[in-house]
Formats: C-alpha cells, sequence, structure tokens
C-alpha cells in the first residue's frame, strides 16, 4: 500500500521545481499526469546527454508519470484541462505569476470547478511582493537569498551550490505544504492555495547563518569548507584527494590529536588552546593538518579517523559516491528499464518508511505517451481523442509504441 | 480563525542540534504541539555561542519556536518511564541520535510500538540505520563531501568547497517532515504508526537529480563550475565595476534579446555563438568578452538594464541586503517577536503561503525546562510533591522561570 494511493495530481510544471515536487507524490502513490506542450514539451526533455533521443536529465525526475501533451492554447485544449482537473486533488504549476490567470486555470477558476482541489504554485520570487513578476531562475535565486554570498572560497568569488538548490528547496517545501494541505482535507474536505517561492524556500534554509546575523548583524561569507563556529571541522588535502573532519567537541579534537595526527604536543599549544582559539588560527591550523595529511592517500586516513571514532570522510566524485556500498545498500541507486532509453540508473528514495515506502515503479515517459489513456479514463470516446490529435490539440511523439504501458 | 493542518498532532522531540530540530520546528509552525525533551544539560547549541541573546544563544533561538521545553534525564529509570507515559498521548516520536542509541537507551521502536501501536517514529542520522557505515556519525560537511555536493561546488581547478550553509542537516530534516506527514496520512487509512528513517548522506544522493543523470548518461564526472551552469552559456555570476550579479539567458529568444541589450547584435548569428550548445562549447573566449564589457558599469545597472529588457537576472546580496530588502519583508520572511530573557528576537519568517492552513510563529524558543512542570501535570498527571520529588532525585529539571511564563 502506498500513503496517496487514489490521489489525483495534474501537473502543469516543468524544468526542476514542479516536477521534483511532483516526482515525490508519485512516488508516494499519486497518480501524476504531467500536461506538456509540444512538439517539444518540457523544456528539460532537450537537456544533454540525450540517448536514443531522450533526455537522461529529464528521466531523472519524472519518474512514476504520465504525459499528456496537450495544447493548452486552444479552447478545446483548455475544455480537456478542464476535465482532468474536475477530478484532479491536487494541481502544481511553476509558470510566472498571472499566466494562469491568462490561460483561465488559475485557482479560482479551478475551485469554481472543483472546490476541494489543493492548487501549489511555485515561482522565483512569489505571487505577492514587488518582484513577483520578475523572472526567478534557480541561479538567480541562489543569489538574492544570499547562498551565493557565503559559497566559495574566502576572499573569492561568490560560487554557487554545485546542484540546483533553490529549485529543490521549493519543490520540497511546496511537498510538504500540499502533504499538511491534504492532511487538512482528508478531515474537512476542504482544498487551498498553496504559494512558494525559490527565495523564501532557500533564505528559510539558511537557518543558522541567519540566526547569528539576528543576534549579532555578523553577515555570513565564503568560507570554503570550514565551519563557521568549530575547528577543525573541514576538508583536507591528502595525498590523492581531500578528507572531511569533524571535531567539534574537545574530546574529539583531543583523539584526533592523539590518534589520527599523533601530535598530542597541539593540546599544549596556546595556538589551538580552545575552540576559540583554534578559530582564530584557523590558516596555520589547516597548514599543520594538510602537512601530515599530505603524506598518506585518502583511505589511510578514513581507517585512522574511524579507528580513533573521530567523524570524517572522503569528499567523492560521483563515481565514487554511486558506488559506494553504504550508497547501494540503502538503495539509493535505483535501475530501471525505459522503453526507449534502455536502461537506465534514477535515484533512490531518501525517506524510509517501514509501513507504506515510496516507490519507484515506472521509467519516465514519452512525450504525450498516456495521451490517449488519461482522455479515455476521463470519459472521452475514441473518435473525440482522434479529431483532438487531427486538430493537432494533442500530441504522442511515438503513435506507434502508443498501446504499450 | 486560522486552522491549523496538524492541530492535534503531538510531536515527543528528542533531537539535538539542527536536523531534527529543523524538523519539528517545521511541524510546529504548522500546528503539531512538540514537546522537546532535553537532558538536564539541555540541547548542546544551547551553549553555541557568541551570539549569545540574553540567556540564550543565536544556533538555538534560530530552530526551536513553537516547541515546549521538558527537561528528563532519559539514563534514569523514571526518567525513562515518563517518556514512555509521553509517548502513550502522543503520534510522533523524533529522534536524531546514532543507530542503536534508543535501543540503548531501553526505548528502541519496538518498544514505543507496544507502548503505542499509533507511533510513528522518524529517526535522523549519518547515514540510516542500516549499510556498512550505519554506525558512523555523520556530520553535515561529511555527508556534503561524501554524497558528491562538495565536489561539484567552488570554483573550476580548485579546491572544492562546501554550500555555505548546514544543508545536508536541514534537507534532511525537511525529508524527515516528508516522511512523517506520509506516515500521518497512510495512517487515516490503517490505523497504524511506522518508522521512519532518514539519512544526511541519502539527502545529499537524491538532490544530484540532473548531474547524475548527466553522470549516469555520459560517465563523466560533474565538475565544478563556480558560479556556472554545466549545460547553459550565458547563465552565471558575472563581475561588474563594484560587484557581482547573476544573468540567465536560458533560450535562443532571451539570447537575441540580450544581444540587443548590449549593443552586440553581431554575436547573434555569430558561428560560435549562435546556438546554445556553441556557446557551451567556446564558453571561455565569449564569458571573457562579456566579463570585459560589464566591468564598465555597476552591478545595479546591469540588473536595470536587464531587467528593463525581460531577461531573468538578480544581485548578489548579503545578509544586510536581504534582511532590509523590500521584497523579502512583503513576504514576511523576517519575524520579531517578544523572548522572556531575550528580549525582542528575530527569526526567518514560514517559506510557504497557505490560503487557508497557514503556518504560524505562536511562541517563541522556550528556555530549558521551561515547560517540564506543565506537561508532567497536564500529560502524565504528576501533582507537586511528586514533581519536586523527581526534581531532587535529577530525573527532571524545571526552569526557574517555569510554568509561571506558559500560563
Amino acid at each position: 500500500m502506498l500513503a496517496l494511493d487514489n490521489v489525483k495530481v495534474l501537473d502543469l510544471s516543468q524544468i526542476m521545481a514542479g516536477p521534483y515536487c511532483t516526482m515525490v507524490l508519485s512516488d508516494m502513490g499519486a497518480e501524476v499526469t504531467k500536461i506538456e506542450s509540444f512538439p517539444n514539451g518540457d523544456n528539460s526533455r532537450g537537456m544533454s546527454p540525450i540517448v536514443n533521443g531522450q533526455s537522461y536529465c529529464f528521466a531523472m525526475i519524472n519518474r512514476n508519470k504520465k504525459s499528456v501533451a496537450l495544447n493548452l492554447k486552444s479552447e478545446a485544449g483548455i475544455e480537456v484541462f478542464r476535465k482532468l482537473a474536475i477530478e484532479s486533488d491536487i494541481i502544481v504549476e511553476n509558470f510566472r505569476p498571472g499566466v494562469t490567470k491568462k490561460l483561465g486555470i488559475d485557482y479560482d477558476s479551478m475551485k469554481r470547478l472543483n472546490p476541494g482541489v489543493i492548487y501549489s504554485s511555485i515561482s522565483g520570487f512569489g505571487q505577492t511582493g514587488p518582484y513577483k513578476n520578475k523572472g526567478g531562475l534557480d541561479i538567480i535565486a541562489q543569489g538574492v537569498s544570499g547562498l551565493m554570498s557565503m559559497t566559495g572560497e574566502p576572499d573569492g568569488r561568490p560560487a554557487k551550490v554545485g546542484v540546483a538548490i533553490n529549485d529543490i528547496a521549493a519543490g520540497a517545501t511546496a511537498l510538504y505544504a500540499i502533504l499538511g494541505a491534504y492532511i487538512h482535507k482528508l478531515k474537512t474536505g476542504e482544498g487551498q492555495y498553496i504559494d512558494t517561492s525559490l527565495v523564501d524556500a532557500g533564505l528559510a534554509w539558511t537557518i543558522w547563518e541567519s540566526g547569528a546575523y539576528f543576534g549579532s548583524g555578523e553577515v555570513p561569507t565564503q568560507n570554503g569548507t570550514r565551519h563557521r563556529r568549530s575547528a577543525p571541522y573541514q576538508a583536507y588535502r591528502t595525498k590523492d584527494g581531500y578528507i572531511t573532519v569533524g571535531t567539534f567537541n574537545s574530546r574529539l579534537w583531543e583523539r584526533f590529536c592523539y590518534h589520527v595526527v599523533q601530535r598530542p604536543d597541539w593540546l599544549n599549544n596556546d595556538l589551538y588552546a580552545d575552540k576559540q582559539a583554534r578559530l582564530t588560527n584557523v590558516d596555520i591550523l589547516e597548514r599543520e593538518i594538510e602537512d601530515i595529511f599530505m603524506q598518506e592517500k585518502t583511505n589511510y586516513w578514513i581507517d585512522k579517523l574511524d579507528q580513533a571514532g573521530v567523524p570524517g570522510g572522503p569528499v567523492n566524485t560521483y563515481d565514487q559516491a554511486l558506488s559506494d556500498p553504504q550508497i547501494l545498500e540503502r538503495e539509493m541507486v535505483v535501475e530501471m528499464e525505459h522503453p526507449i532509453l534502455g536502461k537506465i540508473n534514477s535515484l533512490g528514495i531518501p525517506t524510509k518508511l517501514s509501513k507504506t515506502p515510496l516507490s519507484i515503479r515506472d521509467p519516465a515517459p514519452w512525450l504525450g505517451q498516456h495521451s490517449t489513456e488519461r482522455l479515455l479514463e476521463i470519459g472521452l470516446t475514441d473518435e473525440q481523442i482522434n479529431r483532438l490529435y487531427e486538430d493537432k490539440i494533442l500530441f504522442n511523439e511515438h503513435p506507434s509504441k502508443a498501446k504499450t504501458n | 480563525m486560522n486552522i491549523s493542518s496538524l492541530e492535534g498532532i503531538r510531536i515527543i522531540d528528542l533531537t539535538r542540534i539542527l536536523s531534527g530540530p529543523y524538523c519539528t520546528m517545521t511541524l510546529a509552525d504548522f500546528g503539531a504541539e512538540v514537546i522537546k525533551v532535553e537532558a538536564p544539560s539541555g540541547d548542546d547549541t544551547r551553549n553555541w555561542g557568541p551570539p549569545f541573546v540574553g540567556t540564550e544563544s543565536s544556533y538555538f533561538l534560530s530552530v526551536n519556536r513553537n516547541k515546549k521545553s521538558i527537561v528528563i534525564d532519559l539514563k534514569k529509570k523514571e526518567g525513562k518511564d515518563i517518556l514512555l507515559k509521553l509517548v502513550e498521548g502522543a503520534d510522533v516520536v523524533v529522534e536524531n541520535f546514532r543507530p542503536g542509541t534508543l535501543q540503548r537507551l531501553g526505548i528502541g521502536y519496538n518498544i514505543l510500538k507496544e507502548t503505542n501501536p499509533q507511533i510513528i517514529l522518524s529517526s535522523i542520522s549519518g547515514f540510516g540505520q542500516d549499510g556498512p557505515y550505519a554506525s558512523k556519525p555523520g556530520y553535515d560537511v561529511i555527508a556534503q563531501g561524501m554524497g558528491g555536493l562538495t565536489y561539484v561546488t567552488g570554483e573550476p581547478n580548485q579546491a572544492p568547497v562546501k554550500a555555505g550553509f548546514s544543508i545536508a542537516d536541514i534537507g534532511t530534516g525537511m525529508w524527515a517532515v516528508i516522511g512523517i506527514l506520509n506516515a500521518i496520512v497512510a495512517r487515516t487509512m490503517t490505523g497504524k504508526g511506522q518508522w521512519v528513517d532518514c539519512s544526511l548522506i541519502d539527502t545529499m544522493i537524491s538532490w544530484q537529480t540532473y548531474l547524475a543523470g548527466n553522470f549516469f548518461g555520459s560517465g563523466e564526472n560533474p565538475k565544478p563550475q563556480g558560479g556556472a551552469h554545466p549545460n547553459i552559456v550565458p547563465y552565471q555570476l558575472f563581475d561588474s565595476s563594484d560587484g557581482y550579479f547573476n544573468i540567465a539567458v536560458g533560450n535562443e529568444k532571451l539570447w537575441k534579446r540580450f544581444c540587443h541589450t548590449l549593443n552586440e547584435s553581431e554575436l547573434i548569428d555569430h558561428p560560435k555563438y549562435a546556438k546554445n550548445s556553441d556557446r557551451v562549447q567556446n564558453r571561455k573566449q565569449l564569458v571573457g568578452y562579456l566579463q570585459t564589457i560589464f566591468k564598465s558599469k555597476t552591478a545595479k545597472e546591469w540588473v536595470d538594464i536587464f531587467e528593463k529588457a525581460g531577461i531573468p537576472c538578480g544581485p548578489v546580496l548579503n545578509f544586510d541586503e536581504i534582511y532590509t530588502d523590500q521584497h523579502v519583508l512583503a513576504r514576511e520572511q523576517l519575524i520579531e517577536m517578544e523572548h522572556p530573557s531575550a528580549g525582542k528576537i528575530k527569526m526567518t519568517g514560514i517559506p510557504i503561503k497557505l490560503s487557508d492552513t497557514p503556518g504560524s510563529v505562536k511562541t517563541p524558543p522556550p528556555l530549558l525546562g521551561q515547560h517540564t512542570k506543565e506537561i508532567l501535570k497536564k500529560i502524565n498527571n504528576l501533582n507537586e510533591d511528586q514533581i519536586v520529588n523527581l526534581e531532587k532525585s535529577g530525573v527532571i529539571k524545571c526552569s526557574p522561570l517555569t510554568s509561571d511564563l506558559a500560563n
């Protein structure tokens, strides 16, 4: 049993923030119908690497979903959309504010058709406030929400977090709000409107840095891999790569000195007398530690750290991370068969539930794979559906494979 | 008037530091009653200062609003009994000890389930409850490193850097929220609770998304890009005459508009830059050329120019600028409230707006043991004498200010 069995989601979103949100809803068992424009569909279908004409990137976050390719700029297309909306529990969109209203499929219009619907909008800056109409992509939001100004080498250029973190933050934030709203709907039958922005969601994750700013006015700046309150707590260079070490109390610091770097004399060195002193002298400490770490390879030091009970680990490249025995045993890499791409890997589920675990059932759909199937389900006849195809209201990228799945 | 979606849900919160407290704060914002169970020494972060505001550290204040604090020594049998009594009437238990600790304390999942078959246990750890590294300690910087995030963050050909905030901790707290809400939905059908297991390392892996797609599809390890995008050009950070700004030219229509705006129309159909794939290939040359142009004006001037042209762009702000920004304030991302010892404190707002069951911040982060007495009286039905005796024997602790404040 899946927690969202029988829940229907109508998904107007594309690229990242919205699709990430609806992917997890589909992992939870919801039937997600992805509405796409054609002939190109979701913008991320064009992102390389392209294998057999299908984007691997698109496949990563659109598993378990159904694709209906529908022309929303036509009255007949909107009519089909309304029919799908009437039987949906949840609608997700990530257009710029105002677009759904222009199309006549905004929350107020949908609520009239389906009073219990939960309608979730994701945008760069939110549905309100002076910047609501600005275009807000991940990198813009990383800059505006302060994440870039606190990421990178000290005194270097601001760097962005290496994954699309504001997109993901917004998708995950929308997701928990949708689940909260669904719990409310189970009790009352009522739907509601949910407004998430990339900037708000990213800012909300800077919790400690914001706390320090509110407490003392401290403006966080780039800090490499260092911790703002503890040392040594960062990555160090080894003979063949980098390793992280996390000693956040004096007990771990002592163990580190005795058993890892074998420099008990550091415990009597005034430069490192306490956490504050180690933070003040973090550059000297880094040089001293790296001088030692550079003499052996990463694996050697990991064993040392493990034996000493000091937290630490390698700085993995993707091939290392994705073949690590822990990652594999936790089923974080899942292999599946895609009808066009062939055998593909998908990332696994990071929250494990004992009774209603999330599940990966189907690969990402090709554009319009379920156009016919979903329209039949909402009561259209074969004849009506064929007319929609002829009138260029409906589309299926691979009609010859249509009946499969 | 406002209803909360988690009204009536009671959470017993055994977590400390960041990942767990972020999870339970989010649940508290949405109306759950969160009872934070602290050891007599309190959540470690209560001492993580400076900065301190009044008696409290900024770290603690930033992630514990809307909660109640009860102090129980779980290493004492009477303490364990008090806890199990609380679990009887609760919906969710959240913990972020190292795997195995709960069992050692005699309050493992099986015991909790026997006590209350409807209980949902959510465990947060560095590496998860199983697998070869389960018993290893896992902190934010370690998970960022092992999950591949550190490797893809920072300038090309330089030392890797981590995301400048505790993204693995917070992200895992978020996955725990999602798992718990899923379990609450499932319980309406099954009447039973379950165990939710999240780890910092799994969270980091789950967010590789497109980069993992690049890797699976091409076999190539993604590399750090500084402030740039691996697949789109120009989509990155640029330097101006006085600081940095971002620009995102995500499609060919925007590319044309971008070139016209810069009075560089000859770039539009230039064989080296006409299509995004050309621009990715000749990234270095193009970015170098653009960079010289951008040095001629201030960041604000460029942002104004590109905004007028309808090209996605934005400044790179620091906290002074963010928390005085008219949009951030209009979105209520800065909240102020009164704290009994710290006075007026500021905190981040609620990052999601719901029309009917919005989140809300009702009470400030609690003092250590502020609600011990109140909870023991109300939920455990203990009387004043019993509470005094428990406090004398060190099983519990009440804040000197205690429930006078709470009532």
